[in-house]
């Protein structure tokens, strides 16, 4: 690691102006960027700790129906407070990696990090999420622009991500059996006007909407329904755990169980 | 037999200070105002060093030192270290290219040392290690197993290190051509990285006079002798200690560059300098276990009794010479070459490769589990390919009961053994009867189950001599000096049980020494399940020492004639009287009378013969067809490990044991790229098992007590890695066996598993 400064403000207003100077980052629960830091990987002057802003905390349930979270709130805090509202959501946030790395990691840093394969990148595009800024609000659709790429600009911090809450919803992960990320990872949602579904750890372009299987699965919500889809093993992943083939096969395969499992 | 005595599950008295965060580990014993070393490795796999400037980094913050080949040079350190060699199969002696401790003028793999920087802080010495200039002109880089590709070293050609072989060729042919039957079967043993809990360290200090030299090892008189040849010092003036080590596996049992180094920028500095390696440094540099490739092959007679075994095998050396690694496949696999089965013609020959990658060496079982695994899987295969049942096959081969002791093909003696009771009582205790109805259920939930035996047999190696020492304290307590070194097997509980057993003294008065080579003259260290035999067999021959010389003093004490004194459960008693005394007693009453000489009490001891640890691993797998995951469901052990010295801390061997071993069956595998970098540096690429990966493991116990040692024990730290690859490989291919797939080799990682099905899938489309 080496040296940087640490700031820790309490509001949004002082993290955004610190966030303005050269070489200032900013830290959510660290589970990536600290690891990242160790190894020498990244040389930030400035951290601007966002753990002191309460205003980006928590999960709470619009009037509308829609579930908002907190940009620091933590994995743990999702899985336990938005297990009522959207268990599906809740399961996924409790199925990323361990007890520590849940307590401290956030569904801001998993958004703006947006790893190939990372969880979350799959519940928010695939519930058709916002991802609001302190700038402004972004549709997961225009969100999420390929591995490691986002909608975000410099110093841009991630507030609140709110979800439309589906009539079903499941998140079949197959765990990378090193990392314990997804080595594919498939959200599907049904909503009263279509089923979406959202694919992580597969593709070379992040995360990606499935839209042939959505439009099957919108006429039926079966497993079934996918019977004579494929997804093509072109731009797919390939790596020591998974050959393009492989994934593209685990997309399909995937996909029916999450159905399976929400209905 | 006592309540503390041998065979009682006593808890770990050592767990106390492990698990409460007081165990004293490398980075816990490190001297204040240690300075701190790091290592600059080499980037690349293989080349020419044409620029190496270490000026900047000598001139940065904080530097005291930066040590190269050059400064070793200039210090008179001799840059080599050791290495032992196999003979060839025509009496020549296997390449002994030398392997410096800081390469000279040229790297040949990834993580190989280059320069040690030494710096008040470990974050001096890394941005002083940014600042060194290093030009590599690259050479082809070597990676296959087998014979080929630009020499390595000049001193082996086509990087064939060594080429050895045991047996009788033509006799053996002449067997195989005349068979009723016959099988063979090309067989993977994939490359592990060793992932000890806590990773390689050590620490050196010069006084001016003499060099002490801490690191976490298996065993501190070796080092403390290559280190005095290298860096020119008397024996005597080097002091080595080891002090509580998070797991060993073999990986710490040999010498390693940085030892050398490090002592040698304390003996420059004036200081003492301290290092340890973080994980991706140790994922680089340890010893990597197993990579070798085998072709197997097996001879049968009408009858199918096995008549001729035949071993080609290919093995991965690494980069260099380890201490012991020309050895492992070749002279240690033979141990246990033709396992438990009566064969006697057998050809075993071993082709060792050098390749741009670290070294591999010695892990848990050092060769042993590497041959059982071919038998095993051998024997398995060839049962499927008879339509045979492979327990029923195991059965009619096996040594008799009647044939102990027995000469194996390999000139190994079998003290004893029974191993169709063992088998017997497996397929009992594994439920074998009930398997058709479990496969029937995991089929119902879409799941191909499989159900795999191995029947293992290991010979525990090492030094066969040991030596304890014990001493009364004037605290009361008796201080044990071990010869063994704990690597957190439990040494500590178990020594002091048997010590209770001879002697009476209580465990809580015991205080354990060990890893020190100033306190202690000699000992074999540990590795090859030899500790608790070895050394509990001294402490055995020690404590009757000990009574012996305590007699007439004590006979005296009671008014009674020394040839009327008995010893029992602790007391010396004058027979025919009621006059007693306990030996801690008798111990306080030598003090007070100036009888010092029995206060101190030594022997050695040397083993008869080597003892024969066995048994049955039954594995059962159920594998996702849809996703080529394979889940270990079920697992139960029915082992021979003679008399138990404490059952808990003998399952708890075979729990390790296996979890290693099916950790290397199901997800554990170190790869590397053509240009022989490491892909699997992290543990985001290699994959270590956790609780949730391994099943439940039952172990029961069916003991034939060894005739070969005075406790009646084998050793058994080794035996639940050698039982359980084949256990597992031979499940998952029973799981995949009606799918039409024939070969299934180690990882069956998901991606391996789910590309066969595929494949045979389209064949039979
Ligand atoms: C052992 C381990 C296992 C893991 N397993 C999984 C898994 O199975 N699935 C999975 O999805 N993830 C997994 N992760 C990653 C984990 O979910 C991280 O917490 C997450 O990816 C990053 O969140 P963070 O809050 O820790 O962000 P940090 O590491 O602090 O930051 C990551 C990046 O996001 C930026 N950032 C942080 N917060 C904000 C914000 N509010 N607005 C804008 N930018 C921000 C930072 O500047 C940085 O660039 C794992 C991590 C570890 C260490």
């Amino acid at each position: 690691m080496y040296n940087f400064d640490l700031i820790r403000p309490s509001t949004l207003e002082e993290a955004v102006k610190a966030l303005g100077q050269d070489e200032a980052q900013a830290l959510g629960g660290g589970q990536t960027l600290i690891p990242t830091l160790k190894q020498r990987l990244a040389m930030p002057e400035t951290l601007v700790s966002l753990s002191g802003i309460d205003a980006i905390k928590g999960v709470c349930v619009h009037d509308d129906g829609r579930l908002s979270i907190g940009g620091g709130t933590t994995h743990a805090t999702v899985a336990r407070e938005a297990a009522a509202h959207y268990p599906g959501l809740a399961a996924l946030a409790a199925s990323i990696g361990d007890p520590a790395v849940r307590a401290r990691g956030t569904i801001g840093g998993s958004l703006a990090n947006n790893d190939p394969s990372a969880c979350y990148p799959a519940a928010a595009l695939g519930s058709g999420a916002t991802i609001v800024t302190n700038a402004r609000e972004i549709a997961a659709d225009d969100y999420f622009q390929g591995m490691f790429t986002t909608a975000l600009d410099d110093g841009e911090i991630i507030t609140e991500v709110r979800f439309p809450v589906p009539e079903a919803a499941a998140y079949q992960k197959f765990e990378q059996p090193a990392s314990r990320f997804a080595l594919v990872g498939v959200f599907v949602a049904r909503y009263a006007d279509g089923v979406r579904v959202a694919v992580t750890g597969a593709s070379e372009e992040g995360v990606f909407r499935w839209s042939e299987a959505e439009a099957a699965l919108s006429s039926n919500f079966a497993a079934d329904a996918l019977k004579d889809l494929s997804v093509p093993a072109d731009g797919m992943i390939g790596d020591l755990h998974g050959t393009p083939d492989y994934r593209a096969h685990l997309v399909k395969v995937l996909t029916g169980r999450a159905v399976a499992a929400a209905s | 037999m006592s309540k503390f005595g041998i065979s009682q599950p006593i808890k770990r008295v050592e767990d106390v200070r492990f698990l409460n965060g007081t165990g004293r580990y490398m980075d816990d014993t490190a001297p204040e105002g240690a300075l701190r070393a790091y290592v600059f490795r080499s980037p690349v796999a293989h080349g020419e060093i044409t620029t190496l400037d270490v000026a900047d980094a000598r001139a940065a913050d904080g530097v005291h030192a930066v040590l190269t080949a050059a400064e070793l040079d200039a210090a008179g350190v001799r840059n080599q270290m050791d290495a032992a060699v196999v003979k060839n199969r025509d009496g020549s002696r296997g390449a002994a290219p030398p392997r410096p401790i800081l390469a000279i003028d040229r790297v040949r793999y990834v993580g190989e040392p280059v320069a040690l920087i030494v710096a008040e802080t470990l974050a001096q010495a890394k941005d002083a290690a940014e600042l060194i200039e290093l030009d590599v002109e690259d050479l082809p880089v070597w990676t296959t197993l087998a014979p080929g590709g630009e020499a390595i070293h000049p001193e082996a050609p086509e990087n064939l290190a060594y080429d050895w072989a045991f047996g009788d060729a033509e006799q053996t042919e002449k067997v195989f051509a005349g068979a009723a039957h016959r099988v063979s079967l090309e067989i993977d043993d994939n490359r592990i990285i060793v992932n000890s809990m806590e990773p390689r360290g050590c620490w050196a200090r010069w006084d001016g006079a003499r060099m002490h030299v801490s690191f976490s090892g298996q065993g501190v008189w070796g080092l403390r002798d290559q280190i005095a040849r290298n860096l020119g010092l008397d024996k005597g003036a080097v002091h080595v200690t080891t002090p509580d080590v998070g797991g060993g596996f073999g990986m710490k049992g040999f010498a390693y560059p940085e030892y050398f180094a490090v002592a040698e920028a304390a003996r420059q500095t004036g200081r003492p300098v301290h290092w340890m390696a973080d994980r991706s440094e140790s994922m680089l540099s340890d010893n990597g276990g197993r990579d070798l490739v085998s072709v197997a092959e097996a001879a049968f007679d009408e009858d199918y009794k096995l008549i001729g075994y035949r071993v080609h095998t290919t093995s991965n050396l690494g980069a260099y010479n380890s201490g012991f690694g020309q050895n492992i496949q070749s002279e240690l696999a033979l141990k246990v070459l033709t396992g438990t089965y009566d064969v006697q013609d057998v050809f075993f020959a071993v082709k060792g490769i050098y390749t741009n990658t670290v070294q591999v060496d010695a892990y848990r079982g050092a060769g042993r589990p590497e041959a059982i695994y071919v038998l095993e899987r051998l024997m398995d295969h060839a049962a499927r390919q008879f339509g045979l049942s492979p327990w029923a096959l195991r059965q009619k081969n096996f040594i008799p009961a009647d044939a102990f002791p027995y000469v194996s093909a390999s000139g190994e003696t079998y003290d004893v053994g029974d191993f169709g009771r063992v088998l017997s009582r497996a397929e009992k205790e594994a439920d074998l009867d009930g398997f058709k109805a479990r496969r029937a259920d995991s089929g119902a939930a879409g799941k191909l189950r499989g159900i795999g035996l191995c029947y293992y047999i290991e010979s525990i190696l090492g030094d066969p001599s040991e030596t304890t020492k014990l001493e009364f304290t004037d605290t009361g307590k008796v201080r044990l000096y071990a010869g063994t070194q704990s690597n957190g097997q439990g040494h500590e509980t178990v020594y002091a049980q048997i010590l209770n057993e001879f002697t009476g003294i209580p465990m809580d008065a015991v205080e354990f020494v060990q890893g020190d080579s100033d306190l202690i003259a000699k000992g074999g260290g540990t590795g090859g399940s030899r500790s608790v035999t070895t050394q509990g067999t001294s402490i055995k021959a020690t404590s009757s020492r000990l009574i012996e010389n305590f007699t007439p003093f004590v006979a005296e004490e009671l008014d009674a004639a020394p040839e009327e004194i008995d010893f029992e459960d602790g007391n010396f008693h004058a027979r025919g009287t009621n006059k007693f005394i306990g030996l801690m007693d008798a111990a306080q009453a030598a003090r007070d009378k100036g009888r010092d000489d029995l206060l101190v009490c030594e022997a050695e001891t040397k083993l008869p013969g080597r003892s024969y640890p066995n048994g049955a691993h039954v594995c059962e797998v159920e594998i996702d067809p849809e996703t080529g995951q394979t889940e270990v469901v079920r697992y139960t052990v029915v082992d021979d490990f003679g008399v138990l010295m404490n059952p808990t801390l003998a399952e708890g061997q075979v729990h390790g044991g296996v979890v290693q071993g099916l950790g290397q069956a199901i997800m554990e595998n170190a790869a590397y790229d053509a240009d022989g970098q490491l892909l699997t540096g992290t543990f985001m690429d290699y994959a270590m098992p956790r609780a949730i990966d391994t099943p439940f493991i039952t172990f029961h116990s069916e003991p034939v007590p060894s005739t070969a040692n005075p406790l009646g024990m084998k050793g058994c730290g080794e035996a639940g890695t050698v039982g359980a690859m084949a256990a597992v490989g031979n499940a998952v291919q029973d799981a995949l066996w009606d799918r039409g797939i024939r070969r299934v080799d180690m990882p069956f990682t998901p991606l391996r598993v789910w590309s066969w099905l595929n494949r045979a899938d389209m064949a039979a489309e």
